[in-house]
């Protein structure tokens, strides 16, 4: 004591040990590493039968490696190095390109092979007149009562769709009257060519979306000029298209929903004020890298892997052989089954979550259903099929097997999911902002329409898009609702047989299982699935940033 | 000592009120007071009418009393204070004159209060349609994720009022303190405001509907002491127009922006209700001057 007080110094404060907290440490990482490094090691195992990386030449790795990822490595440090954030922005537009690319390939087998392009005109068309008048009633002519917007409202809806007297007049056996909108487009006697059809539809609804997207950094005016230039670029690719030997099918489709969104986001990112330049830099080096790669080993023919996931898996039907098997109609089918699912789900469990969070009171048939929620969600996948079956198959009467049974069964399925996601995305909308509602006299209607959705709306297509997810692996269901293991033609209509690429992958290791089977065409469906998997999910992943971003 | 002593008294006059079983003799205990306090309000401002009327304004949260037994007189056009510390029932005061009470599940409130002679506990009167004739800031400022021009519309809106938005929108955020700041940025999100300017933005939205009343619960009390004094200058200015009850933690506050001022103390009682120069002069009750004074609270 005297010794301290006297220098004024400590001389030593001694250790105090920390050996079990560093144990403890370490055994924490271990734990959060063991499912990844399991994971990983699996996916890589697959990957390598369905790729084959290491049957490609050396000279293609070598061809790659200079064109791609050594200018890619460069760019990147020294983007880096001036810019972090512009080499965030440039990864995220090249991965969006890709991303984007995937999404169009399965528009274009919606457009090519599912829809013929006037059924989907007829129906752009039919929908989008009543949509405009409801939207012009509400804007415009707020003055006249709800309940006559309402009748007016239902009246272009039905007339647009149906006609006079259409379903009811056919129950009845009346003869038509009137057309219905959809039916008097179908039945131009001058019909234009496919593809002009296709850019009008899928390109109209990338131009309007690329609209609002600009007038909302921008101005309206800019937004207004953006929709005119996407939809002209999706034109003049359809027309241009076959001078450089793309069809102008697939040419319009890649345009509407890659290239336009991608560019739309680069000319954001890279020439408005918050913007960098340099981010545009690295995603070109890494696009005209890949292309200059492809063309390299082209002209001096390195033979790349020998993939089991190519152009003809994509594109060809299940055969007899593993090489020739193929897995187009399974992805087609994958594609209406989630349309249908989220279609159904989506309003079903967003209702049901508005109504528990904003309307239920507190009480015993609120807390009833709150604790079977969240039982439902783990209710094993093959009940839901057994209720499907049950219910849709047996019950109603409809075929098995089909689009809608699937659908229905796999909407069923995570409709638990969607609403305890929805629920926690309307949780999170600060309640200051409802009391601020409420304190101006709005109403609870007012409240959720104007407050509460516009700001959980995120959260909520976030947990929809990985309840979907989680749909597009679900064997057990569809194999009990007796969809069939093997279809060579995609589905056209709700309902047709479907399949789905989980269903083709159990087929594959289960009826036609041999060693062919096993090692080449399994692997590469399980890839395949994953990729898509990963692509929604990406989608998934970057609405929640931005939604979290602007918490 | 003499401060231990203040509070050991008053304690104990708080445990004899809540021990007495008839809650009339409760309650005349605090009327002596206050029926005073109103005719002395009423006498020094004869020509303002009164426009907000508390009779007997009781408030449970369950099994908890929040506020008991409240009658005061408010006028129209000035600024009504609401002091006292924390969890005495000023806010739930506040929030019995706009039914916000009503939003939670649990509050009951007994007694009635006269918005310009009606009645708004009576059953025929839709809380909603009360609301939008009665503006409320709240303690945190709290515009919508819209832009400031919408943020300010959003009441014309819901209420469905006609008008030219573009005026309204220019005249409340004059009145607001706001317009020279954001005149070139109304297309912009509210957030993006610094915390002063979202509050007077907040104020700009209730006041642009014309409301009759505006309360204010806490407003200032998130910001720094610059967006302070611009809110109280402001509140002092929109008194003219509008009749502003507000809350407030503050002391100096209350003395500085309003013409009466309400003190409420821990059980949420109404302790004294006077003008706001004698309540801080010449209070009448022991207890107020003890809790003005910073002898407690």
């Amino acid at each position: 004591m005297a010794a301290e007080t006297d220098t004024g110094a400590i001389e030593d404060f001694g250790q105090v040990s920390r050996t079990v907290g560093t144990v403890f440490r370490y055994l924490l990482l271990a734990a959060t590493m063991f499912g990844i490094v399991m994971l990983a090691v699996l996916l890589l195992y697959v990957a390598n039968d369905a790729i084959r990386p290491l049957t490609a030449d050396p000279g293609w790795y070598l061809a790659f490696f200079l064109a791609l990822v050594a200018p890619t490595g460069i760019a990147g440090w020294a983007v880096r190095r001036r810019d972090p954030a512009a080499l965030t922005f440039g990864t995220f537009l090249v991965g969006m390109l890709v991303v984007s690319l995937m999404f169009s390939g399965g528009v274009a087998l919606l457009v090519i092979d599912v829809v013929p392009p006037l059924v989907a005109l007829a129906f752009a068309i039919g929908l989008a007149v009543p949509i405009g008048a409801t939207v012009g009633l509400t804007r415009y002519a707020h003055r006249i009562s709800f309940t006559l917007r309402l009748a007016a409202t239902t009246a272009v809806f039905y007339l647009s769709l149906f006609g006079l007297p259409g379903p009811i007049g056919d129950a009845v056996g009346a003869p038509p009257i009137v057309p219905s909108l959809v039916a008097l487009v179908q039945s131009v006697p001058v019909i234009p060519v496919d593809w002009m059809m296709v850019a009008a539809v899928v390109g109209g609804g990338s131009a309007a979306a690329i609209g609002t997207y600009v007038a909302s950094v921008g101005d309206g005016s800019a937004g207004l000029y953006a929709a005119g230039v996407a939809l002209a670029a999706s034109a003049a690719a359809g027309a241009a298209g076959p001078l450089v030997g793309v069809d102008s099918v697939p040419a319009v489709v890649i345009t509407a929903v890659a290239l336009v969104p991608t560019t739309a986001y680069a000319w954001r990112g890279g020439f408005t004020e918050e913007g960098s330049p340099l981010g545009l830099v690295f995603a070109a080096t890494v696009v005209v890298g890949a292309l200059v790669g492809a063309a390299a080993v082209d002209v001096l023919g390195f033979a790349g892997p020998q993939s089991w996931v190519d152009w003809g898996f994509l594109t060809s039907a299940h055969s007899g052989t593993a090489e020739n098997a193929g897995l187009y109609p399974a992805i087609g089918g994958s594609i209406l089954l989630m349309t249908t699912v989220a279609a159904l789900s989506f309003p079903v469990g967003v209702g049901a979550a508005v109504y528990l969070e904003e309307y239920a009171g507190d009480n015993a048939l609120t807390r009833f259903v709150d604790v079977n929620i969240s039982n439902l969600a783990g209710v094993p996948s093959v009940v839901y099929g057994l209720l499907g079956l049950g219910v849709f198959v047996t019950y109603l009467g409809r075929s098995a097997g089909t689009v809608l049974v699937g659908g229905a069964t796999l909407a069923l399925l995570i409709l638990p999911i969607v609403i305890i996601s929805a629920r926690e995305a309307i949780r999170s909308v600060p309640s200051d902002m409802r009391q601020a509602s409420y304190g101006m006299g709005a109403t609870r209607w007012q409240t959720v329409k104007n407050v509460v959705l516009p700001e959980a709306f995120p959260g909520i297509l976030t947990g929809t898009i990985l309840a979907l997810g989680r749909a597009i692996g679900e064997t057990a269901p569809l194999i009990m609702i007796g969809a069939p293991n093997v279809v060579f033609n995609l589905p056209t209509a709700l309902g047709s047989k479907v399949s789905a690429m989980p269903l083709q992958v159990y087929a594959w290791s289960s009826l036609f299982a041999s060693e062919d089977f096993y090692t080449k065409a399994v692997p590469a469906g399980v890839v395949v699935l994953l990729a898509v998997l990963l692509a929604m999910n990406s989608v998934a992943i970057v609405l929640r940033n931005k939604f979290e971003r602007t918490q | 000592m003499s401060q231990n002593s203040t509070n050991k008294q008053n304690r104990n006059e708080r445990a004899e009120r809540d021990e007495s079983a008839d809650p009339t003799a409760d309650g005349m205990d605090i009327q002596t007071d206050v029926s005073g306090s109103v005719a002395a309000s009423a006498g020094g401002s004869p020509t303002r009418e009164t426009v907000v009327s508390a009779k007997h304004i009781s408030v449970w949260y369950g099994d908890d009393q929040a506020l008991s037994d409240i009658t005061m007189d408010i006028p129209e056009r000035s600024v009504t204070a609401m002091v006292g510390p924390s969890g005495c029932g000023k806010s739930t005061f506040l929030r019995c004159i706009n039914r916000m009470n009503d939003l939670i599940d649990s509050a009951r409130v007994e007694g009635d209060l006269y918005l310009r002679g009606k009645n708004v506990y009576d059953d025929d009167v839709d809380p909603v349609a009360l609301r939008r004739r009665v503006g409320m800031v709240f303690q945190k400022p709290n515009p919508f994720p819209k832009s400031i021009y919408d943020n300010v519309t959003y009441g014309l809106k819901i209420q469905d009022k006609g008008g030219d938005y573009d005026e309204i929108v220019e005249e409340s955020l004059k009145r607001a303190a706001l317009w020279d700041e954001v005149k070139d940025q109304l297309g912009e999100s509210g957030l993006e405001l610094s915390g002063g300017q979202q509050q007077r933005l907040c104020i700009a939205r209730a006041i642009a509907p014309d409301p009759e009343v505006l309360l204010m619960d806490e407003p200032a009390s998130a910001l720094d002491p610059v967006a302070t004094s611009q809110i109280e200058d402001l509140i002092e200015e929109l008194a003219e127009d509008y009749t502003v009850v507000i809350v407030t933690h503050n002391m100096q506050q209350a003395a500085r922006i309003s013409d009466q001022t309400a003190v409420f103390l821990t059980g949420g009682e109404l302790v004294e209700f006077d003008d706001t120069q004698k309540i801080f002069e010449n209070p009448e009750s022991q207890r107020v001057e003890d809790y003005i004074t910073g002898k407690f609270g």
